[in-house]
């Protein structure tokens, strides 16, 4: 098992070391964040700075996506997520694999603050203490700590991770997280089964355990008639307030023209309406079709809640089931929609 | 040479609204917890009201945490001790996120134009009715209303917000419970401020105390049956807990000079850069902070009909600011500068106030974390 604490002194030591032989510009991790249980991208030039990173259980953001902005060499500190993030990012000609030194996080996944929230019915800034202790997770409220399976305050996500261990890196922080081929079979298997069913402990290591998958909101969608779920779309998308933070937090989001901003012609009306929020928000996941890493990124930022991963974990499993594709996992590739092979239209069209 | 920007002064303009609806001597009642509907009910033949509600608790929303939001108040008993603040400020109700302006068609004899209903009525849809009584507001959004009144009364009288506003009731609620991302009290207000409310309310156990603020808020409660008349013991109880509340909030920024320090910055480029560098430029801080304003107006026409609508715009955008031959901000450290220059620098250069009122929402809604105080403390 890897400790953050070990991890965290790994990743200062390499850090400096970078900067001081002159291997890289700029760095990229998290410090802790300026309220509890939260963490903030530390992006430097300085050596100073490098005591300020972090490792813990809430480095929740996926750091692929500042890459563009910057010229240069730069190390950054990377999950099993960023990483195939970063590696699609490269696939797009979008950042140059010369160009980074990728620092390796083996991720034992993320805390849901959300779902600690909703557990303990408590706001974040109300609760003492989140620790995590291997497949355990002690919550502590006006003193009194409760324990509960990690699980059930991992993201979603986190849950259906299948390549929790980078996927390309330099230097890797520690041991690769076990249990990602079994937590794949597993999230497949229920989605086969269907709501309800239930994936499996996998035994000792940590192992990423559920008790309901990780998937059932998706499932419980695709069990609606196409009415119940329009209707279910049209309520969710009248909250949305159009601030595009799904979009900007979305390392795959990296247009630096976005077909909601043309004014000539006009693709979308500005207006939040819930057919214009739904609109975007279905063009922008066909936009990220093979581009999409399923980081949680999107759904963890919406301020009125609105469960984007509903539409982008279908389009990533659609992805994998008719190109056999998935994102970000082969530098060398070219991006999915770039290139055709004869045997998928048979898959496709129906 | 110094270039006088001030128009009106907050202080100025307020004072003389102040002096005409404050009352001189204050006067309490006493309303137990579980009558609160009743009351609520009284108050409905008048008012449209709004209360706080938990909304998108549904097993989808992953983490059915909370998303609290103004709701039409459905007629059933209210229970708030849960209520902390809301996710979308209560500037939603006088400058919704979207509201048509007018409608327009082009016949034979030209064009001609019609209003959709009486302008400020209150929304798109529902064509709720005017005039509306907004129930456990929070002192800083109630604050942050005053300083909008600013914007919509001093250059122009706008139409549409005006109406809205002029007939309203704001029922303020102390916060006994503030945000760690709180810090009112930097900014001249607490948990506690009662200058920009009608009534205020405090919790003191099994009832709230209610302090009679303005004339509008005693003309509610002159119509109002069932409430008991405070005692000075319960006086003492409701200010105990505001001063306690008080204590609660402990972030804090350093206003002291705050907008020569910002002019002196302005043009550190590095600095701003710094700062800006980790924010995503997305629409959070702006548009759910309460004292932001600015909107777009675009127009859609189908065949020979159309509308003009208005919504919410933030200078986080690169569009925000585009024009044909040049954007003047088209760099994400410029539209972060805007945005704290706009509520430290230029505000209070033209009214005298800072256009922030401490409710903390750019902070705990930010997805990155990018924290205004500490901003701030960087100039200190
Ligand atoms: S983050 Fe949520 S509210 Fe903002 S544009 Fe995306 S879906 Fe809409
Ligand atoms: S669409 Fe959402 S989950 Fe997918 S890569 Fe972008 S932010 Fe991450
Ligand atoms: S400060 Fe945060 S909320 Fe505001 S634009 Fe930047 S990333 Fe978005
Ligand atoms: S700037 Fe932030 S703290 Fe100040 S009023 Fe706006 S949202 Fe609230």
């Amino acid at each position: 098992m890897n400790s953050d604490h070990k991890m965290q002194q790994k990743l200062r030591h390499e850090a400096k070391a970078l900067l001081e032989q002159d291997k890289v510009d700029l760095i990229i991790g998290f410090e802790a964040g300026s309220l509890k249980f939260t963490t903030t991208p530390l992006i430097t030039k300085s050596k100073d700075d490098l005591d300020r990173l972090v490792i813990n259980p809430f480095i929740v953001n996926n750091l692929a996506l500042f890459l563009p902005d910057f010229k240069g060499r730069i190390a950054v500190a990377s999950k099993g997520c960023d990483s195939r993030s970063i590696v699609s990012l490269i696939q797009d000609n979008k950042v140059s694999r010369d160009d980074l030194v990728i620092i390796g996080i083996p991720c034992p996944g993320m805390i849901e603050l959300r779902k600690v929230e909703k557990l303990t019915g408590k706001d974040r800034d109300e609760l003492d203490d989140i620790i995590r202790e291997g497949d355990k997770v002690v919550i502590t409220v006006d003193g009194k700590g409760s324990e509960f399976p990690i699980a059930e305050v991992l993201s979603d996500n986190c849950l259906a991770c299948e390549f929790p261990t980078p996927q390309d890196y330099d230097i890797l922080l520690g041991e690769p997280t076990a249990t990602s081929q079994e937590s794949r079979v597993k999230s497949r298997e229920s989605r086969v089964k269907g709501q309800g069913s239930r994936v499996q402990s996998h035994g000792e290591g940590g192992g990423l355990q559920s008790e309901a998958s990780p998937d059932s909101r998706l499932q419980t969608l695709k069990a609606m008639s196409p009415q119940q779920r329009w209707e279910f779309w049209r309520k969710e998308f009248s909250r949305c307030i159009r601030c595009y933070a799904c979009r900007n937090i979305c390392p795959s989001c990296f247009c630096k023209r976005c077909f909601v901003e043309e004014s000539e012609p006009r693709w979308l009306m500005p207006m939040p309406r819930w057919q214009e929020n739904l609109m975007f928000q279905a063009i922008r996941n066909i936009h990220l079709a093979g581009r999409c890493t399923d980081c949680g990124g999107c759904e963890r930022s919406c301020p009125v809640n609105i469960p984007l991963r509903c539409l982008t974990k279908e389009m990533y499993d659609l992805v994998d089931e008719l190109f056999h594709f998935k994102a970000g996992m082969d530098k060398d590739a070219p991006p999915l929609m770039t290139h055709y092979e004869q045997e998928e239209a048979e898959d496709l069209i129906r | 040479m110094s270039i006088e920007y001030r128009v009106s002064s907050f202080e100025e303009y307020r004072g003389g609204r102040r002096e005409a609806s404050k009352l001189k001597t204050q006067n309490s009642k006493l309303v137990r917890k579980k009558d609160i509907g009743s009351v609520l009910h009284q108050w409905s033949k008048d008012y449209t009201i709004f209360v706080p509600c938990n909304e998108g608790d549904t097993a989808f929303t992953v983490h059915g945490s909370r998303l609290t939001v103004y709701g039409l108040w459905d007629g059933s008993d209210i229970n708030l001790d849960w209520y902390r603040n809301t996710v979308t400020p209560p500037k939603a109700n006088f400058l919704p996120p979207l509201e048509e302006m007018f409608r327009f068609q082009k016949g034979k004899e030209g064009h001609s134009m019609e209003l959709p209903f009486e302008p400020g009525v209150w929304s798109l849809e529902s064509g709720v009715p005017l005039p509306q009584l907004i129930f456990g507001i929070r002192p800083c959004d109630a604050r942050a209303l005053s300083l909008l009144d600013l914007i919509f009364t001093d250059a122009y009288q706008d139409p549409y917000y005006l109406p809205r506003r002029e007939g309203a009731v704001l029922v303020g609620l102390v916060c006994l419970n503030p945000y760690d991302s709180c810090f009112c009290t930097s900014l001249g207000i607490g948990p506690g401020e009662s200058d920009d409310v009608d009534l205020l309310l405090t919790d003191i156990g099994d009832e709230f105390l209610i302090e009679e603020i303005s004339d509008k808020g005693k003309r509610l409660m002159e119509l109002t049956a069932g409430l008991k008349d405070a005692t000075e013991d319960d006086t003492a109880r409701a200010n105990e807990a505001k001063e306690k509340a008080y204590g609660r909030v402990t972030r804090k920024i350093n206003t002291e000079g705050i907008k020569d320090r910002l002019l002196s910055a302005f043009e550190d480029e590095h600095y701003w850069e710094k700062v800006a560098a980790k924010c995503i430029a997305c629409g959070i801080c702006t548009f759910l902070c309460p004292t932001c304003y600015c909107f777009d107006i675009s127009d859609e026409m189908v065949k020979k009909q159309g509308a003009r609508f208005r919504c919410w715009d933030s200078c986080a955008f690169a569009l925000y600011t585009k024009m044909p031959m040049e954007n003047p901000r088209e760099e994400k450290w410029q539209r972060v500068r805007q945005k704290v220059c706009h509520k430290f620098e230029f505000y209070p250069m033209t009214f005298d106030v800072i256009a922030c009122t401490g409710c903390g929402r750019c902070i705990r809604l930010c997805p990155v974390n990018w924290d205004i105080t500490q901003t701030l403390r960087l100039l200190d």
